[in-house]
Formats: structure tokens, C-alpha cells, sequence
């Protein structure tokens, strides 16, 4: 692909040479790589209080009535884990963390266009986080008003929302300047020969969410003040009987928070299109087809945010329009599928766990997509809204659509940028518990809300039992996959034997520096980039 | 004139679900069978080297934008007009208000009559008109697949109709607080001629107080009898000295009229030790005299006087239970006294007023739980710690039953009734006394 030959890969890479000694070499460095990392262990920390937190939800619902805390406890750790889950690990996880090490390598670049901007970035990020934290100890209490913020209630409720409206403002501003952040470096940094078409989908997937970020989530900002005001100022701008329109905080909060579904699950599948060819041996099927998808997911994606809203009073007309765009932005969902599908085709296929993790990203992502379906099509949805059906959809399209994409990221990349490597054997064996349990837990919860028991619920009618026990069953069957996984990457990444430069045979330029890459990735001279990124027979792999 | 036969909601619905887990199933089915397959034929041991390169072809790629394009056009049509279905309500639907409130339901039918579950008559639509007092609430029925939020400062609508008689939950859908999971109702569907007679008995006539408590929705979160609820039970409430929190600090109170009206205007000031601050605000919500109707009320419930009353759990159900039997001590004849068309036995009419029929049919037919049709006296095959036994229906199994359902289920039947300890022993001796008339 390029002209850069791997150096010896026993050096340290870019851990060996720190502008500052020790822990300040990390929080005060501006190296892409460096602050990929920070990202990456940040949200896995949060991401494994996010399981805690919704293990403990499980087990409160393993049977009717009380069962290990109060209602106003489980109030607010649904409220937490939810806050926790999207703002916390899923819009930062894949772009941030990933997106950060990876992208300005996938391009040529030494560094993003921004550095210190970069770095800022990631401290909003741990302001948001400890103000999210702080308001659970401070004022009346941790808020209980679920991830939504729905008025009235949360206008009312004297629990403390107004600081976790402000963490929650705090975050908006993080991810609008990574977005800013790369949407200008794939425009301005790709090295010579990296034209539009040779840049890697994961790349490509980025830069569409990039845009998403910037323009969708200064509305979020606007939401959250405006709760702010009202519970601060009293402006009623919600309260009808001062002239305003709960309905109205719907739509503000749903205009960033349904485009923010695709801030969460574009970088995925940008990760899924770059393993599915280099485990295949094949170049991405319709390359260009997946491009463009991207791209109308994006901006489809942001006329649909009135789908979340059927029931809420909206008319009728708004709700035929709604339901008929949500079903177009299905159709280059569908196309990635079948162009995943169509690159294995004829392919030499080996089943290492990136690719496994990847796989189950399409059958799980897949059963969430066509769940989707039936709460897009606007009867159906009457039925199942704000139910458990909805809980098990989500789940199937935030974990194992972006979750799992994550985890395929992390036995992807992380070799790479640790230069060792887990146990490919633990690794496969804790991805079989992880599907066992996860399908287990959702299909369960989606059997359930099917029945009609509505989420949220602390307590449900006896009915409901049975299936509420097997999800939890399920989910601690899912606990002890993630706990095999998390224990085999991170003993793998620390202690595991040195990895070359190529370990899986890809063809993009991440896999033709030393690993773990130098500081500025690559040496004297920028990389030439001479053809596609997957074109196996040019890179020397075939 | 309704020329078109009606279609229900449940149908409507259901045919959308139909449609599109059926396209769906095909397509997972489709796509897992395909990924599969494909690890399998082209696997690295069989196939070490790729088979080709090629990694485009416009024609397949036009038609897997083209079919999924029809598939999604069907689904939305069918869901599209399966949502009509349910915005269209059929000319001689019921109008009922149904009033949401944290945490409880409220529906007004037209000749003013009111009650906390929502009776209809079997077979005849109903289009419940809805509002909230508060906050956002949602009313769903499940098997009517109906779910529309209760927005305050605008009407939402649903309507239905009951095919069948029977109990269906009512669920809140739409999260509002500490008490949401209990803002459960029931819709009782009851034939014609019975709708016609409930609807015509007059309420019986409790304490004015009382009612106000039952009407602002304050007995969904304070119970009558001393057990703790989402907040502090009424009983023994006047005069009685409470710990609050106050701004962080705890202080003791005697709760007279001052504390109570206090209460109830800003309640988020003062918070009995040991609750959640989940209680709204109501000043400006209860008209003056109302409110000076529930402070005398409160302020009555000394702990002396309330030492009269029966234990319970279920403080609406403790509500209609008190009311019953200060009529028949009074009156003596509360059948004639207070519902003018019912002159039903006191045992039927226990069993109308605790919601027993709901579930339970008195001619032989199956509900959610067995008839009372030949119940008394009868053998029963039920399950006990999960060992079937048979036992006898006599009194002492009426007690059981009613008091600990869940110790022994009725064979092939759900365990869906909830214990009724407020039924004192002379209440379940009247029902017994009318279930042996049930032969």
C-alpha cells in the first residue's frame, strides 16, 4: 500500500517517549494515539459500572415487588445506567476511542488537525462524567427521571437534575469538537494517493458521524438548557398552563437524540466493513454503495426523530410521515447487510475472534433492525411502545449493533496498538457465552414487552414473572462472557506474546507501521498511498 | 349505520404484527442461513485461496435496493393503516373521561358517575377521552393493543370495544415517577344489561372527606390503614407527631391542620423521615372548600377513632370496605338505602365491589380465574408448593383463598389474584353465605 517498510517492532512505539514523565506523559499529551487510549479506558470503565448498574436492575426484577432495593432506588439507577450507557460509553466509544488511535493512521496523517483540541476534548469529556457522578450525591438526590429528561416530571422532581442537565451539556460540547476535530482532518491531512475513494470505511463512517456530531448535537445543548431554565427560572416554555408544550421537549430532545442512534452505530459498522474483507481474503462488496449509505443514513437519519412520538398526541399526518421516512432509512441498513454478506462470498474465511465478534454484530444488529421495523410501522408501535419490546430492541441495536462492534474493535486494534496479543482461543469461547446470554436476556425482555409489560416498571403483575426471571438468568450468563473476554484482551494486551506489524493480513496503512506505531506513526517520509484499502493482490497479501 | 362490519383494535393491529414478522422472519431467516453458509463453504481450510476479487455487480446491487425498497413500502401501509383503524372511532362509541393523575386513574362517565377502574359494556366501543392532572402519563391496554399518553393541556383519545367479557390491565406506559409500576387499574367488561345497572346504581355514599381523598388521588400513595405506601398512611394521622426532614435537618412536628395544609400545597418542604420527596405539589390544584373538606377529614383521623376501623392493605378497596360497613351499621339495609336498582345480597355485593366478578364468573364460564358457579362444597384440585392436592371448597378454604392466594393455585389456572386482607371475617361469611346460593 505504501512505501513504509515496518521497523523493528521490539521498541516501544509511541509508549516509549512521553513529552512528560509518567501519568502527566498521558493526560498532557496531544498524540492521537495517547488520547485514544484515555478515551478507551475511560469508557470501558464506565462501561463495566454501566453492566454493574444494569445487573443490579436485573436482579431487582427477578421477581414481582421488592427484591434488593426500593422503587425510588431502581428509579434511579435505570436513570444511571441509561445516562451511563449512551452518553458515557456508546457516542464516545467507537469515534473517540477508536476513531482517535486509528483514523489519522487509516489516512496518512501524523496526528488529527486539531491536537490540543483533541485534548480538551477529552477533558469536557471527564467533566461531564464527574458532574454526571457528583449529582448523584449532591442536591435532592440522584435524578430519576430515566435518560429521556421528559417534562413535566423532570421539571418537577426535586432529585438533582439540573447537574446532570449540565454534565449532560458538557458532554454535547466534547463530542461536537471531535467532530469538528475530524471532519477537518479527513478533509485537510490525507497523505498523497489517499484520494476519496481509497479511504478506508472505517474512516469513511467516521466522517459521516463527525457530521452528525456537529450539527445535531448543539440541540441536545439547547434541550438540556432549556430544562435548566425551566427548573431554575421557572420560564415554562413546557408548561401549558404558562403557554408552552411538553410535546415540544419531545422534539427538541428527540432531534438530536434519534441522529445520536447513528452517532452510536455508524462507527460500527465502518468497523464491521473493515474486518469482514480482511478476514474474507476479498475486497468490500460494493465499496462505493456503502459510502454513499453512510452518508444517507446520516441524513435520513435526522429526519426521523418524530418516530418516538406516535403516541404522544402528535396528529395523525405527522405520524404517517414519520413512520413512512423511518422505513426509507431501513433501506441502506438492508444494503450494508447484504454487501457484508456478499464479500464473504468466495472468500477464504478464517474465524478469528474479530471476525466472530463482527458476525454477531450482523445476525444481532439484524434481528434489532427488523424489530425496528415493527416500531416504525405506526400501529404496530401503538402496541409496543414503552415496553419491554422497545428495551430488547435497543439493546439489540446498541450492544450488539455498537457493543459488539466495540469488542470487534478491541481484538482488531488493540494488538496493534499494544503489539501483543490475547488467547484467540478464550476469546471465541467467551464470545459463545456472550451469545448465549445476550440472546437469553433481550429475546426475553422482547417476548415480554410483546405481552405487554411496559418498561420502566419496578414492579409488574405476576403474568410477567416468568419471563423476567430467564432474562435475568441471561443476564448473568452475558456477566461472566464479558468477564471471561475483558480478563483473556487485557492479560492479552499486557502480557501476551509481541505481534508483528500485519497480524491478520490487512491492506490499509494501520497495518504497515511497526506495532505499536511510533509517536508520529510514521518516519521521515508521509506514506504514498498507490491503491484501494483493500486491494489484497497490490498490498503483497494475496 | 355502520355498514362495514366493525373491525377491532386488536384486529387492526394484529395484522400489522402479522405482516411484518412475517416479512422479517424470512429476511433473518434468510440472512442467518446465508452467513452461515458462507463460513462454511469458504472457509480458510477448504478455501486457502479467495476464489476471486470481484467486488461489485450492478445489477445484484440494484436489486437488493429495489425489493427491500417494496418489502418497507408494504410494512408502512399496513401499519399506516392499522394506525387509522384506531384514530377512527366508530359512531356510537361511549364517550368516558379518563383522568390521570401520579399514581392513579380516574374515568367520569356522562351521567357523572366516577370510578378508579374503567367499566365497559361487552361488545359496545368506548372512546376514553384523556388528560392529566400532572405529569405525562400513557393508558395502555395490552389486549386491546391501545396506547395513547396523557399530556397535560391537551385531550388525547383512544377508543376500543370488548369483545369478551372479562378483567384486562391497564398499565400506565409512560414512566412518572417512584409510584409508576403501580399505576395499574383494571378494564372490567361486564355484559350490556350489568353496564346499564352499574352504571345507574348511585355511588354509595361515603364520607365526603373520604371521597375527596379518593378523587385528588391522595389514597393511591397514602393508605387508610397503616401500611406504609409510597407515603405516610392517613391512619392515626391528626394530631400525631411526625419526624420530618426540613433543608437537610430533621426535626419532630405535631401534624395539625397548619402541618397538613402545608402538606398538601408544598409538600417537597417538609418530608416525613423515611419517604422519597416524591409527592407533587397541589397548591392551586384543589379548590378552597375542597380543601377544607380533607383537613377536616384528616384532622378527624386520630389514632382513637381510626382504632375502629378494619386493617387492610389495599387503600382503595379499604375505602369502598369502610364505606360498606358504616352503611350496613347504620341503615341496616344498605342495598335499598344507597343503590336503588341493586338488591343484591351483601355477599354479591361484596363481591361486585372488590372486583371478585372481574375474574371470577358466577355462570359457569371460564375468566382468569374459575367460576364461583357450584364453587362451595365443591373438590378442588389445586397446586401446593408445586404438588397438586385436592381439597375441599368449604370455609375454611374461602378464607385461604382469599386472604393468601398464592399458596394454593387452582389447577391450570394463572396465579393472578392478589391477597384481599381487607376482607374481615363477617365480609368472607357473606360471600360464602351468597356462594352457596350458586349452585
Amino acid at each position: 500500500m505504501s512505501e513504509v517498510t515496518a521497523t523493528a517492532s521490539n521498541d516501544r512505539g509511541f509508549f516509549g517517549e512521553g513529552n512528560y514523565p509518567g501519568i502527566f506523559g498521558w493526560i498532557f499529551s496531544t498524540d492521537h494515539k495517547r488520547i485514544g487510549l484515555l478515551y478507551f479506558w475511560s469508557v470501558t470503565i464506565f462501561f463495566c459500572v454501566g453492566v454493574l448498574l444494569g445487573l443490579l436492575l436485573r436482579l431487582e426484577l427477578f421477581a414481582p415487588g421488592e427484591t434488593i432495593m426500593s422503587a425510588q432506588s431502581y428509579n434511579a439507577t435505570f436513570t444511571l445506567h441509561g445516562v451511563i450507557m449512551i452518553f458515557l460509553f456508546i457516542i464516545p466509544g467507537i469515534p473517540a476511542a477508536f476513531g482517535n488511535m486509528i483514523m489519522p493512521i487509516q489516512i496518512g496523517a501524523r496526528d488529527v488537525s486539531f491536537p490540543k483540541l483533541n485534548l480538551f476534548s477529552w477533558y469536557l469529556y471527564i467533566t461531564g462524567a464527574v458532574l454526571a457522578v457528583t449529582s448523584l450525591f449532591t442536591g435532592g438526590g440522584p435524578p430519576d427521571t430515566g435518560w429521556t429528561f421528559y417534562v413535566p416530571f423532570s421539571a418537577q422532581t426535586s432529585t438533582n437534575v439540573s447537574l446532570a442537565a449540565i454534565a449532560v451539556f458538557i458532554l454535547g460540547f466534547s463530542s461536537i469538537l471531535t467532530g469538528l476535530n475530524f471532519v477537518t482532518t479527513i478533509h485537510r491531512l490525507r497523505t498523497k494517493g489517499m484520494t476519496w475513494m481509497r479511504i478506508p470505511l472505517f474512516t469513511w463512517s467516521l466522517y459521516a458521524t463527525a457530521w452528525i456530531q456537529i450539527l445535531a448535537t448543539p440541540v441536545i445543548g439547547i434541550t438540556v438548557a432549556l430544562l435548566f431554565a425551566e427548573r431554575v427560572l421557572g420560564t415554562g416554555l413546557f408548561d401549558p398552563s404558562q403557554g408552552g408544550d411538553p410535546i415540544m421537549f419531545q422534539h427538541l430532545f428527540w432531534i438530536y437524540s434519534h441522529p445520536a442512534v447513528y452517532i452510536m452505530v455508524l462507527p460500527g459498522m465502518g468497523v464491521i466493513s473493515d474486518i469482514i474483507p480482511v478476514f474474507s481474503r476479498k475486497p468490500a462488496f460494493g465499496y462505493k454503495a456503502i459510502v454513499v449509505s453512510s452518508i444517507a443514513i446520516a441524513f435520513a437519519g435526522s429526519l426521523v426523530w418524530a418516530h418516538h412520538m406516535y403516541t404522544s398526541g402528535m396528529s395523525d399526518m405527522a405520524v404517517m410521515i414519520f413512520s413512512f421516512l423511518t422505513f426509507i432509512v431501513a433501506i441502506p441498513s438492508a444494503i450494508k447487510v447484504f454487501n457484508w454478506l456478499a464479500t464473504m462470498y468466495q472468500g477464504s474465511i478464517l474465524l478469528d475472534p474479530p471476525l466472530l465478534y463482527a458476525l454477531s454484530f450482523i445476525l444481532l444488529f439484524t434481528i434489532g433492525g427488523l424489530t425496528g421495523l415493527v416500531l416504525g410501522a405506526a400501529a404496530a408501535d401503538v402496541h409496543v411502545h414503552d415496553t419491554y419490546f422497545v428495551v430488547g430492541h435497543f439493546h439489540f441495536v446498541m450492544f450488539g449493533g455498537t457493543g459488539m462492534a466495540f469488542f470487534a474493535a478491541m481484538h482488531y486494534w488493540l494488538p496493534k496498538i499494544y503489539g501483543r496479543m490475547y488467547d484467540k482461543t478464550v476469546a471465541t469461547v467467551a464470545w459463545g457465552v456472550i451469545m448465549i446470554g445476550f440472546l437469553i436476556l433481550y429475546i426475553s425482555m422482547k417476548v415480554v414487552g410483546m405481552q405487554g409489560m411496559p418498561r420502566r416498571y419496578y414492579d409488574y403483575v405476576p403474568e410477567f414473572t416468568g419471563l423476567n426471571q430467564l432474562a435475568t438468568v441471561g443476564s448473568w450468563i452475558l456477566a461472566v462472557g464479558l468477564i471471561l473476554m475483558f480478563v483473556n484482551i487485557f492479560r492479552g494486551i499486557f502480557k501476551g506474546d509481541p505481534v508483528e506489524a500485519n497480524p491478520w493480513g490487512g491492506a490499509c496503512l494501520e497495518w504497515q507501521i511497526p506495532s505499536p506505531p511510533p509517536t508520529e506513526n510514521f518516519g521521515e517520509e508521509d506514506p504514498v498511498v498507490t491503491h484501494g484499502p483493500y486491494d489484497f493482490k497490490k498490498a503483497g497479501i494475496l | 349505520m355502520n355498514p362495514q362490519p366493525l373491525i377491532t383494535t386488536t384486529e387492526a393491529v394484529d395484522k400489522a404484527f402479522y405482516v411484518i414478522f412475517g416479512i422479517s422472519g424470512i429476511a433473518l431467516l434468510g440472512i442467518t442461513v446465508a452467513m452461515v453458509y458462507l463460513v462454511w463453504r469458504y472457509n480458510r481450510k477448504r478455501e486457502p485461496v479467495p476464489l476471486s476479487q470481484k467486488d461489485h455487480n450492478a445489477w445484484l446491487e440494484a436489486t437488493w435496493i429495489i425489493i427491500p425498497t417494496i418489502l418497507v413500502g408494504i410494512m408502512f401501509w399496513y401499519g399506516w393503516e392499522g394506525y387509522l383503524s384506531l384514530r377512527r372511532i366508530p359512531d356510537n362509541a361511549i364517550p368516558i373521561q379518563g383522568s390521570s393523575r401520579m399514581w392513579s386513574w380516574l374515568f367520569t362517565y356522562e351521567n357523572g358517575k366516577t370510578s378508579d377502574k374503567l367499566y365497559v359494556p361487552v361488545g359496545q366501543p368506548v372512546k376514553v377521552l384523556l388528560t392529566s392532572e400532572d405529569v405525562l402519563h400513557s393508558f395502555y391496554v395490552p389486549a386491546f393493543r391501545v396506547k395513547r399518553d396523557c399530556v397535560p393541556g391537551m385531550e388525547n383519545y383512544v377508543w376500543f370495544v370488548a369483545e369478551q367479557p372479562g378483567s384486562y390491565d391497564l398499565f400506565c406506559a409512560e414512566y412518572c415517577g417512584v409510584a409508576h409500576s403501580s399505576m395499574i387499574t383494571t378494564v372490567e367488561a361486564i355484559p350490556a344489561t350489568e353496564f346499564a345497572a352499574w352504571l345507574k346504581a348511585q355511588p354509595a355514599t361515603a364520607d365526603a372527606g373520604k371521597e375527596l381523598l379518593q378523587k385528588h388521588g391522595c389514597l393511591g400513595c397514602h393508605s387508610l390503614n397503616g401500611s406504609p405506601m409510597v407515603g405516610p398512611s392517613f391512619q392515626g394521622i391528626g394530631g400525631r407527631q411526625v419526624i420530618v426532614v426540613s433543608g437537610g435537618e430533621s426535626r419532630t412536628l405535631t401534624s395539625d391542620r397548619t402541618y397538613l395544609e402545608k402538606s398538601i400545597v408544598d409538600p417537597g418542604a417538609d418530608i416525613v423521615e423515611g419517604y422519597p420527596p416524591a409527592m407533587p405539589p397541589y397548591a392551586g390544584r384543589i379548590p378552597e372548600e375542597e380543601l377544607a373538606g380533607m383537613l377536616d377529614y384528616l384532622t378527624g383521623l386520630n389514632a382513637k377513632e381510626q382504632s375502629a376501623e378494619v386493617t387492610g392493605d389495599n387503600a382503595v378497596s379499604e375505602a369502598v370496605k369502610a364505606t360498606e360497613e358504616k352503611e350496613s351499621g347504620q341503615s341496616g339495609q344498605p342495598a335499598e338505602a344507597t343503590e336503588p336498582v341493586n338488591h343484591a345480597s351483601p355477599g354479591e355485593d361484596l363481591a361486585g365491589k372488590n372486583g371478585c366478578l372481574g375474574c371470577h364468573s358466577t355462570d359457569g364460564s371460564r375468566r382468569v380465574g374459575p367460576s364461583f358457579k357450584g364453587l362451595m362444597g365443591s373438590e378442588r384440585t389445586v397446586v401446593k408448593d408445586g404438588h397438586e392436592v385436592t381439597v375441599t371448597a368449604d370455609a375454611d378454604y374461602l378464607i385461604r383463598a382469599i386472604r393468601d392466594p398464592g399458596a394454593e393455585i387452582a389447577k391450570d389456572y394463572p396465579p393472578a389474584m392478589p391477597p384481599y386482607p381487607g376482607l374481615s371475617d363477617e365480609d368472607i361469611k357473606a360471600l360464602q353465605a351468597w356462594l352457596e346460593t350458586l349452585e
